[in-house]
């Protein structure tokens, strides 16, 4: 993983164009054209905040055998019951070349692990997990994955026994993939929301594994402001 | 000005509502490969586009799913849908595509989607 | 392969016939030949991310405008980006260029006017170079 001592570069300069945006958005809002909250609920869309629909399945599926199985045979009707319709919710409302709709759940078993990558870009299922993390989009993730799946792994703080077998899914053409992990000990009786809570946007991914007590995602992209306004 | 009339919205038409890859369900004819088969990648030329990975060119694999019938990435970013074909999952050995994989981990594997047209039987 | 599509014809016909006004906009000149790209920031600064970061919020104001407002349908919009693009734009990287033809359409659809743009992207400016 990244050197957590040195922060990430950022540009320390307003440009021209992201001052002509905001200025475009808040006339246009000004103007009655839109309002604010019409505009942060678009840009929401593909930032999903929150318990993701994709972690409502993975608990779902875990304490429903039924469920699971149409999980991994029909991905996108399984999403229908987590509230994500791939095909009629999408603003296009058919799929553009990043969120083609099809989906697959790759179950893990206890001796087979899943991992997700996409070695020619960054295929994401974005519709049920949000924006790809940066990490996910970096070479260093992409090119190595593939060849040496445990190495980078072990990066993320997970190793895997010798005994499972490691499987890596490379999203090259239509599909798109989430990882179904194994429900964890310590997590008997509990409610769809409690377990939900425990499937981090990692576990998705494939780089982690659920644990009762770990519930936050690490924390997402936040732009701070470089220059914040003094009130 | 005149402008050529090409139709850039046929895909737009035509996925609304069903969804893409769904919308070229049943076009793709008969599979020429079933669940189980051992299939070899080909190492076709790819002079402007593809989406089949150099690494796994020649290696052999096993098809685990018949994913869906779409027209190959290779026609499509020409916005030629015509030929459609059957995209099949399948899973390769680590060490069959990266022979200096440790012995210790020969279990690992890797799964991804190649169109009919760049495998043969192996 | 690719059918001649009527509905594009229609639109062509129908967009051509509105005459869009393609003369240059200062204020958007100015922009186009002082303003640094992403992709000139994101080198200078080392930054990996492909895409400056108010690339989203501008793709939600077109979203907006289209399916929310209907102020500007999208097919419309990216028909006068084409044309607008190629008369002015052509040099200007993505999403920047995206930006000026959506700004360019704004005015001279009358729906932003252009001195209260010069005059709010000022306020803006002072309001993120606050120190």
């Amino acid at each position: 993983m990244a050197d957590k001592h040195k922060p990430a570069p950022m540009v320390d300069e307003v440009s021209e164009f992201e001052i002509l945006e905001l200025a475009v958005r808040e006339l246009a809002i000004e103007k009655g054209l839109f309002t604010a909250e019409d505009h942060q609920a678009w840009t929401e869309y593909m930032h999903t905040l929150g318990p993701l629909p994709a972690a409502r399945l993975v608990a779902k599926a875990w304490l429903d055998p039924e469920y699971k199985k149409l999980c991994i045979e029909d991905g996108v009707k399984a999403s229908l019951e987590v509230g994500i319709d791939w095909i009629n919710q999408m603003p296009t409302k058919f799929g553009t070349p990043s969120d083609y709709c099809n989906l697959r759940v790759m179950a893990d078993t206890p001796k087979l692990k899943h991992v997700v990558v996409c070695t020619l870009c960054s295929c994401y299922p974005r519709p049920i997990l949000g924006q790809s993390p940066e990490w996910y989009r970096t070479p260093n993730y992409r090119r190595r994955l593939v060849r040496w799946p445990r190495q980078v792994l072990t990066e993320f703080g997970l190793q895997i026994p010798e005994d499972v077998e490691v499987r890596v899914v490379d999203s090259n053409q239509k599909t798109r993939y989430i990882v179904m992990p194994e429900r964890p000990e310590g997590t008997e009786g509990w409610t769809e929301d409690q377990l939900t809570e425990i499937v981090t946007r990692d576990c998705l991914i494939g780089v982690a594994v659920p644990k009762p007590g770990k519930t936050a995602n690490d924390p997402r992209p936040v732009r701070k402001a470089l220059k914040p306004y003094s009130h | 000005m005149s402008k050529p009339h090409y139709d850039r919205e046929h895909h737009v038409k035509k996925a609304t509502g069903i969804g893409d890859p769904q919308c070229f369900k049943g076009e793709a004819g008969t599979p020429k490969y079933q669940v189980g088969d051992k299939v070899r990648i080909r190492d076709l030329p790819d002079v402007f586009y593809t989406r089949t990975q150099t690494y796994t060119r020649g290696c052999t694999a096993t098809v685990v799913r018949l994913v869906y019938e779409t027209p190959p990435a290779e026609d499509e970013a020409w916005d030629n849908t015509e030929n459609v074909e059957w995209m099949y999952s399948l899973l390769f050995k680590q060490k069959d595509l990266w022979p200096e994989y440790a012995d210790t981990f020969a279990q690992d594997t890797l799964e991804t989607e190649i169109p009919e047209h760049w495998l043969e039987p192996a | 392969m690719t059918e001649i599509n009527p509905e594009k014809i229609e639109l062509d016909q129908e967009m051509e016939s509105r005459n869009l006004d393609k003369s240059a906009i200062p204020v958007l000149e100015k922009i186009k030949k002082q303003g640094r790209s992403w992709k000139e920031l994101s080198n200078q600064y080392g930054v990996e991310n492909p895409d400056p970061p108010w690339k989203i919020t501008l793709e939600a104001t077109c979203d907006v405008l289209s399916e929310v407002s209907c102020a500007l349908p999208g097919i419309e919009r990216r028909w006068e980006e084409d044309e607008l693009c190629d008369q002015h734009y052509a040099d200007v990287p993505f999403p920047e260029r995206q930006l000026l033809a959506l700004a360019h359409s704004l005015i001279r659809r009358g729906l932003i006017d252009e001195e209260d743009l010069a005059k709010h992207m000022q306020e803006v400016s002072k309001r993120l170079n606050m120190v």
